[in-house]
Formats: C-alpha cells, structure tokens, sequence
C-alpha cells in the first residue's frame, strides 16, 4: 500500500491551494516532512492520496524586507533562518530558537511554518515568533488573509488553518530598532536532541534603563502558546531592575498554567525553573538592547 | 617482545563497515522472500481465550499466519523453558503431546506487553502489518503484579503459578562470619537504601533476520545473537527438531550489550520459514526493539555496613530486591554476580546477604553489560564513599585499607584466584588524577560566569569476574589452518565467537598472526556460524578475549607445529578449558565462583547546575586491568564506550513504564547520551598486571569501564553539593528534590 497516490510540486501559492483543494482524495501540504513523513511512514496518519510540496514555492522560501516589516517564507528550512543575516539583525530571538529545534540534520529540511502548524503550546519556533509580535498570513481558495499569530491557535494541536484548504505562506515581524532587541532561552534535559521543558522568548524596547516596550512568550504555559501579558504589564515602563522582575515573575505564574508531562517534567520543576529562565531571558535581550 | 599483539591496528571489519558493504540482519535478501510481522500482546498480563486469525488468512497476499497451536514445542528460555513462543490456547509439547491443559503450564498467558501471540507471513512488509491487524484475540485480563516487592508478600497474584507457590524466582544467600559479631565491633555503620533503574540496551541495529531451508532440507537461521550454539538449542528445542537440523549463523552484529542473549525472532522465523519453505525475513521497529526485549534490572539495595574507627570494614549486611520481570532469561546468573560483588573489592570478616528476584509484568530483566555487577556496585561504593567520610578518611586511602587480596576472602568465603590488582588501579586512577588535573580533595570549586554551578570530584572501583561462574564448565573451541607451500600464504581461523562491534575478530587474528609469523593480512576469519563449528560460548561476562584468545591461540600453535613439521596444509583444533568453578552453597554461598577477575578504578569530575539541577560528566579517568591490551585502541573504545553507557545510566536514560505498559518507547522519549552530551575527555589508563592463564596475560574489559561510574558521579555531585542521591538515575528534578528546592 503506498503511502500517497500522488506527488505534486506547485510553483506558486495559488497552484498550492488548488492542488490542495482539487485532489480526488485526502491531500496534505508537506514542506520538510520530518514529522509529517514519520507520521505516515509508521501509520500514525492514514495515507493520503496527494501531497503537495511547498518547497519549490518562491513567496514561501523568501526571507527579505519587505516595507518596515521582515518576511520569512513559512516552508523556509530552520537552519536557512539562523544562518539568514537579516534574521540575525531583526531577529535574534528566532534565530535562537531554530538553532535548537531538534538535531543539526532535522533542522537541514524541517521549515518554520511546521513547527508552527503543529499548534503545540512550547514550540521553540512558535514562542519566539509570539514573542516577536508576528503576524502570519495564510492562504485558502478566498484568496489570503493575514493574522496576528496568536489567533491562529485554538488548543493543544488544533490552529485555525481549514484543513486541505489553507496553507501558512509566511510571517511578518517587526524590523528592530534602535534601543530594541531579542532573545530565546530554553531549558531542555540534558541531552543533545530533546524536547524543550520549558521555553521562553521576549522582545523589548529599552529606554535608558526603562522597559520601554516588552512582549513576552512562555511554553508550556496552558493550552496555546502563551503570551505574558500579566508580567509584560508588570514591567512596562519600569526600570528593569530586581523588584520589578519579581514582581513580573508574580504576575506569570498568576499567569502560566505549568502543566506535569509524564515523560519530561512534573509541574514542580516548571513552576521551579521558570523564575531563573524568565530572567535570563530577559536580561540576555536587554543587553542587546543597551 | 611481541609484533602483532599488543599493537594498536586498525579492525578488521572498519573497511566493510565504514562503506556500507557488511550485512546486517536487515540488510540481507533472498530470491522468494516473504516478509514476516509479529502481534505483541501490548497488554502486560491477560489470558489468551482464543485468536481469530481468518480475516487475516484471507488477505490476498497473505502465506501464513502462525499461533500457539502450530509451535511444536511451545516454550524456550536461556535458563529456564518459561516462555511460550507464541501465547495461546492448544499450545503443545512435542508431536504427540498436548500440554495436559494449557492452563497447568499457563503457555495461554501473556505476562508482559512484548510477549508475541502470532506471527504474519505475507508477501510484502505492509501486507504482512495489514493481516497482523486483522487478527482478532479475545484476552481475558489478569490482575496486575508490577511491584516486586508486592508480588513477594504471600497471596500476591502469581506470574508463574505454572512453576511454583511464590513470584521469587531467585533467592542467592551470603552467611559469611559472624555477622551480628562484626557489628559488634563496628565504631562507625552507614545504612542506605539504593534504587536502580531499567536500562535499555539501544542497539544501533534492532532485531532482525532471515530464515530460510538450505539444500539439505536444514533451517537456516540469520540473526544476530550472543551466541550460536544456545541459539541453535532453543530453536531446535521449540520446533522440536535435531540439533543438526538447525544452522545458526550471524550476520553482522550491530551491538548487543547483553540484550541479545536472549532469543528474539529466531524461533518464529525458524517456524515460518519450515512451514512454507520459503525464506523469511523480519526487521524490527525501534519500537518493537524497546518494548519487545529484555532490560536491565531494576533492583532496590538495602545495606548496613560497619567498620572500626581504625578503617577497618568488619561487617556487611545487604538485601536485595530486583525485578525479574516476566521470565527468566538470565536472572539467576545475574543475581549471582550481584551476589558476589555486592561488597565490592574489599575484604569484609562478616557478611550476610540475601538477593532476591521476584517475577512481575514488567519486561524481562535480561543481560546487560556488568551483569548484576553495576546494581551491586553503586551500593557498595556509595558505602565505602559514605564510610570514608564518616570516618573522616580520604576515600581512596579508605578503600586502601581494605582492598581484597589473594590471601584474604571473598564474600564467598574463598579468595579470588590472582592476580588481584584492585591496589594498582585505585592507585593509578588517583595519581592521574592528582598528576593530570591536580586533584588533592573532593571539594567544591566555581565555575566562572556560571554562578550556579559548583564542580567536584568523585571516586569508585569496581571488579567482575571474566568467564561464565558457578560450576560451568567453560569451553571455546577453534580450528586454525595453515595453507601455503614453501611460505605461509594464508592462516584461516575458525571460531564461533561472536564480534558484536568489540572487536573480537581484530583481535582473534592478531593472536593467530603472532603465532604463526605472518602480517595480519594473511590471516582469514570464518566465523559465527554453528555448521562445523565447536562451541565458543557468549560474547558475555568479558570473556571472549581470555575464552576464544586461548582457543585460537591453542589451535594456532597446535597447527604452526604442524607447519613446521611440513604438514600441507596444517591443520588443528583446540578446545580450551578454563580452570574449574563451584557452585554456591545454597544457604552460605560459599563457592569458588569464578576462575578470573578484573578491576577498576575511576575518578570523574561533574558539574552540577543548582538552579536547573541538570548534571553533567565533565571528565573521567577511568583505569582499568585488562591483563594485557591485545589490541589497545580497542581497549580504549572499550573504555569510552563503557563509561558513556554508564553515563546514560547514571544521568540521562530514564525507562519510564505505568502498569506494565512501557511510555518511552522511543528514542526521542528515552534520551541516550549523543556526541553533545559525552564528557570533555575519558583518560584511558590501561593497566597491565598480567595473567599467567590468558593469552599474552589478558583477562577482559568489556565490562569493566561501565562499573564504578554511577558511584563515582553520586560521590562527585555529594562533594560539590553536599547531598547523597541513592536512586539512579540522576535526573534534574531528582538533584533539585536533593538539595530541597522543589
């Protein structure tokens, strides 16, 4: 039994979407595969009848300025992001985070926009794009819409893409700034390939030695990737200094929902660790800021 | 002087490995082949009422599927036949001779999630998964017995009731002095409770193999194994066949660790492959790899231990409880070596043990690199670690005070046959350590810029017996001939050794070269493979270069005599004998056990991160005695191989399982160290205290380098935190929990 009856590599969005939607049968995007051809492979999904490659698809490999905004293709493989000095500049952040997804191999092929797609609370690719303030656009037959990326993300595993219609094409971010920066942290057992237990990214804006700006993102906080806004208020325009960071760390564990997973870590230690990664985080990016 | 022995040559096998052009199990082929799949139980413990297997006969494509009913004799085992091949009803023994009920020898019942109930033969792998699913089995489930130390209380529900009253299949006994005296005179005693988790043996290669019906109407079976012959045995014993009729031989081995010992596909391809007279083959998901094979014990150590303020250890009481899980495998024999190292490498007047292993629904504990030793010696290290503090001794001139010797008495109540060399190497781990890394004390130091972290040292030793123990009469056989006119032209060496990537055939034919004078090139291995080959036993309990190093060795000179005296070709065999053992006395364990040991020492650096609780190995010393390094490149990949397996053991693997059913069943769940994780540098100290009875005086090292790293790392994180972790592994949350911060 095959695992798919056809293969298709459209050039365009628009050939994407309709190969997608016209197929006779079940059909899936496909762009690095490495979970998807896994999946399949060890008949964890049933077999479809069309794939579509993403990958020949000009608009979704692209990373370039576009306006005051960064564009980066959703189908634009992790370590073409990291190694990207457009991504360094405008998001180091990301750039942290696609560095540590996986091993150096899986990270040759597997693209941004799967990480994403997923709608996993604590994808490393995911946190640091909330963080980042990034809008996704997504195409179906309507045509393309664009969103701010948090409301793509209905609960563990679910998003709002229509499934075999709709495809992420990209994500827009933020140009930085002066006085503005980004960081990724993650705490992962000790191990060179492992899941994060804990993920955190931020952005901020300084001013002198004030907060002038943050966004912050923490996995797994709940359900859907969660943004800190409970300690994004608590140090909004604050100078950055102990006092406020304790009372930022009050507000996220208010906040975050720390969850045991029985395979990597009880609640406890989240709960634990996430005042040390909090901060780090933060002051990696604050110096960057300086 | 030697020219050959004792040079540190490339393998023989890298060139075929390096480029791909060595067979593995999953690599072979056959014009005709079938492709076989296995149901597992995937349930822990249930009895088998009946298996519908006609929607899966009827699948086009389909050649067989096979039950309880079509195994001739359905049962094996390496020690004890406690398993059923495949579980069902109607189950037999022999051709004539139903089981007088199924029940009474309980063949219907499955007693862990990777027990198999029937196999599918089809003529493609998908097809064969297909039909797999579309067998129906009606289970009926039984209570659940997961917890040895439950399942030995009186009334728990039996595993085995098949076998006996009680789910303790193994009850190993130590009554050596006094023991109440010997606390007596104890100024100091230390208690501990130890706990030790499963292992799994993550072999590169996972199970696979084909069997297939050779011109001679014999069943061929190739897989991977530890050891042909009792391969052979078992599957000739289930398909109820003459030992002749059976031909095992090994493809390449990826690994084995200990975990292939025990049978895995060998019988049910054997079965298919007789059934229809075609060849089958089968590979193994890593999946099926992790819950489908044995593990390494779990246990639970009590111990109490005293010694005098003078240093002097004077008594030892220690009870052990492990978990046999399903069956039998080698449980025995690996609580016999807990048993006898359970004091480690130290002279103690009085001792009392009892070691217990206790059936559950658990996965089997299987063999597994140390053999029952590594349980045993991160209790006793950490208790000779724990003494010599109370004391207020260095912990290395404490075990100095106490080293066992040729004159002074195992825990079994006879001295270990020399030499003993433990003094040699604690000395030299200590000195490199001192010398290399200027290590005075086990204190803490700082990591600059890391303000979390706290670094220390840690000591252990360790030993092991080389060679099968208790009373087996060990033997490995070999045949070497010499083929040329005038010159020798080619030195063929035949040995059923099995190379499981240590590189035994490397070092096989070196010795054959330097007995016979030519270039290593000359010489020719045939090997693995039961057709006119003698036994060699297991690639186990770091034997093969002492067993099959004497063979070959034997059967070289034997025909290099030959040679010179102008026989064309020159040709002998030899088997070689080891030295006598005794089995342990059932209530004292007294007993000549073994007939050689080795030691070891090591010193290892960590560091521990406080915040996060993440461990990390940052060096390791390791010295080890191999008598004498035949080959010693591969005794140093021997050693760094060992201690990154130990560390996994120590700090990273975590084997989780809930009622029987295993959760990391992958290796993206179950975490083995990777190239980022092994430490900065393994210095390798190869100490060579010859013995008179190996070939060139070498004993073995396979084993040796994975014993005293678990103790050696709990002492390291004590001296840079100041608290004792007794469980394994040493897990962040576990190190956190320790130090009180969650």
């Amino acid at each position: 039994m095959n695992l798919w009856q056809q293969y298709v590599c459209p050039a365009s969005v628009a050939e994407a979407v309709q190969a997608l939607t016209s197929a006779p049968g079940p059909a899936l995007p496909i762009a690095g595969g490495t979970d998807l051809m896994l999946d399949l492979s060890q008949g964890r999904h049933p077999p479809v009848h069309t794939i579509v490659d993403l990958t020949s698809i000009p608009e979704m490999t692209v990373l370039e300025i576009r306006g005051d905004e960064l564009y980066i293709g959703a189908a634009r493989p992790l370590t073409r992001i990291a190694r990207d000095p457009l991504a360094v500049r405008h998001a180091q952040a990301l750039v942290e985070a696609c560095d540590l997804i996986a091993g150096p191999q899986v990270r040759n092929v597997a693209t941004l926009g799967g990480n994403v797609a997923h709608a996993l609370p604590a994808a490393d690719g995911t946190i640091s794009l909330t963080a980042l303030g990034a809008e996704v656009e997504i195409a179906g037959p309507a045509g393309t819409r664009r969103i701010p990326l948090p409301d793509l993300f209905l609960g563990p595993g679910k998003s709002a893409l229509k499934h075999g219609e709709e495809l992420l094409v990209g994500f827009y971010l933020p140009l930085t700034t002066y006085h503005s920066a980004s960081a990724f942290k993650r705490i992962m057992r000790p191990q060179g390939v492992a899941l994060p237990i804990l993920n955190c990214a931020c952005r901020l804006e300084r001013d002198g030695g004030v907060m002038a700006e943050i966004r912050i993102a923490v996995g797994p906080g709940g359900p859907t990737p969660l943004r800190a806004t409970e300690a994004e208020a608590a140090l909004r325009g604050k100078p950055f200094n102990a006092a406020t960071l304790s009372e930022a760390l009050d507000a996220l564990l208010q906040q975050a929902r720390f969850r045991t997973s029985a395979m990597r870590a009880t609640a406890d230690y989240r709960y634990h660790l996430v005042g040390g990664l909090l901060k780090d985080t933060l002051e990696a990016a604050w110096e960057r800021a300086g | 002087m030697t020219n050959i022995v004792g040079k540190p040559l490339p393998r023989i096998d890298a060139f075929g490995k390096v480029t791909g052009e060595t067979l593995y199990g999953g690599d072979l082929s056959m014009p005709g082949m079938l492709h076989m799949k296995i149901l597992f139980a995937h349930r822990p413990h249930a009895r088998v009422v009946s298996i519908d297997t006609s929607r899966a006969e009827a699948l086009m494509g389909v050649f067989g599927v096979y039950t309880s009913k079509d195994v001739p004799v359905n049962e094996y085992g390496l020690q004890w036949n406690d398993q059923p091949v495949l579980c069902g009803p109607g189950s037999r023994y022999g051709e004539d001779h139903a089981y007088s009920t199924a029940e009474e020898k309980g063949r219907d019942i499955v007693r862990f999630v990777g027990d198999q109930v029937a196999v599918v033969v089809a003529e493609t792998e998908a097809l064969a998964a297909q039909a797999r699913d579309l067998i129906e089995v009606t289970y009926e489930d039984l209570p659940l017995v997961t917890d040895p130390e439950a399942a030995m209380q009186p009334g728990a529900t039996l595993v085995h009731p098949e076998i006996g009253p009680t789910n303790i299949c193994v009850h190993d006994k130590i009554r050596k002095g006094d023991v109440e005296a010997g606390f007596a005179q104890a100024e100091v005693i230390v208690e501990g409770e130890y706990r030790v988790p499963v292992q799994e043996h993550a072999y590169l290669q996972p199970e696979a193999g084909l069997a297939h019906i050779d011109d001679e109407g014999r069943v061929v079976v190739l897989a991977a194994g530890q050891w042909t012959h009792t391969d052979q045995k078992q599957i000739a014993h289930a398909l109820d066949l003459h030992i002749d009729q059976v031909r095992v031989v090994y493809p390449a081995i990826g690994g084995a660790f200990g975990g292939r010992e025990d049978m895995s596909v060998q019988i049910v391809l054997a079965l298919a492959a007789l059934k229809l007279k075609r060849p089958v083959k089968i590979v193994w998901s890593r999946q099926e790899s992790m819950f489908g094979h044995g593990k390494r014990h779990p246990m639970v150590i009590q111990a109490r231990w005293g010694a005098t303020k003078g240093g002097k250890l004077v008594a030892a009481e220690n009870t052990f409880i492990a978990d046999a899980g399903a069956y039998m495998y080698t449980t025995n024999k690996v609580l016999g070596n807990s048993t006898i190292t359970q004091t480690g490498p130290y002279f103690i007047p009085n001792v009392k043990a009892d070691v217990y292993g206790v059936y559950t629904n658990n996965l089997p504990g299987a063999a597994f690199r140390g053999f029952g030793a590594p349980q045993a010696a991160f209790m006793a290290e950490s208790q000779m670690n724990k003494l010599a503090e109370a004391l207020g001794l260095d912990p290395v001139e404490f075990r100095m005070r106490n080293l066992i010797s040729e004159d002074l008495t195992l825990d079994v109540g006879t001295p270990p046959p020399g030499p003993v060399s433990i003094g040699q190497v604690i000395t030299a781990a200590a000195k490199t350590a001192k010398e290399r890394y200027s290590v005075e004390a086990f204190t803490p130091t700082t990591v600059h810029g890391q303000p979390s972290t706290v670094r220390s040292w840690g000591f252990a030793a360790g030993f092991k017996n080389i060679g099968f123990s208790f009373g087996y009469k060990e033997n490995c056989w070999s045949r070497v001939e010499i083929h040329g006119d005038g010159e020798i032209e080619d030195v063929v060496v035949y040995s059923a050794s099995a190379e499981v990537g240590q590189g035994n055939h490397t070092v096989l034919a070196q010795m054959a070269a330097e007995v016979t004078g030519v270039t290593l090139d000359r010489v020719h291995m045939v090997t693995m493979d039961t057709l006119n080959m003698g036994n060699a036993g297991s690639a186990s309990a770091s034997r093969l270069t002492f067993m099959s190093g004497n063979a070959v060795k034997g059967a070289s000179e034997r025909a290099f005599e030959k040679w010179q005296a102008e026989e064309r070709p020159a040709i002998a065999e030899y088997t070689y004998l080891a030295p006598e053992t005794t089995p342990m006395d059932k209530e004292t364990g007294y007993s000549m056990p073994n007939f050689a040991y080795a030691y070891a020492a090591q010193a290892v650096e960590v560091e521990v991160d406080t915040e996060t609780g993440q461990v990390r190995l940052v060096r390791v010393i390791s010295a080890d005695d191999v008598g004498k390094a035949i080959n010693p490149a591969q005794v140093e990949g021997q050693i760094e191989g060992g201690v990154v397996q130990a560390q996994g053991y120590a700090i990273q693997e975590n084997f989780i399982t809930r009622d029987g059913y295993v959760l990391t069943d992958m290796l993206s769940t179950y975490l083995i160290p990777t190239i980022w994780d092994i430490p900065e540098s393994v210095d390798s100290v190869v100490v060579e205290v010859p013995d008179e009875r190996g070939p060139w005086g070498a004993k073995g090292v396979g084993e040796l380098p994975y014993l005293p790293l678990a103790p050696a790392i709990a002492h390291a994180i004590r001296n840079a935190t100041g608290v004792w972790i007794s469980e394994i592994p040493f897990t962040p949350e576990r190190v956190l929990k320790a130090l009180g911060r969650i």
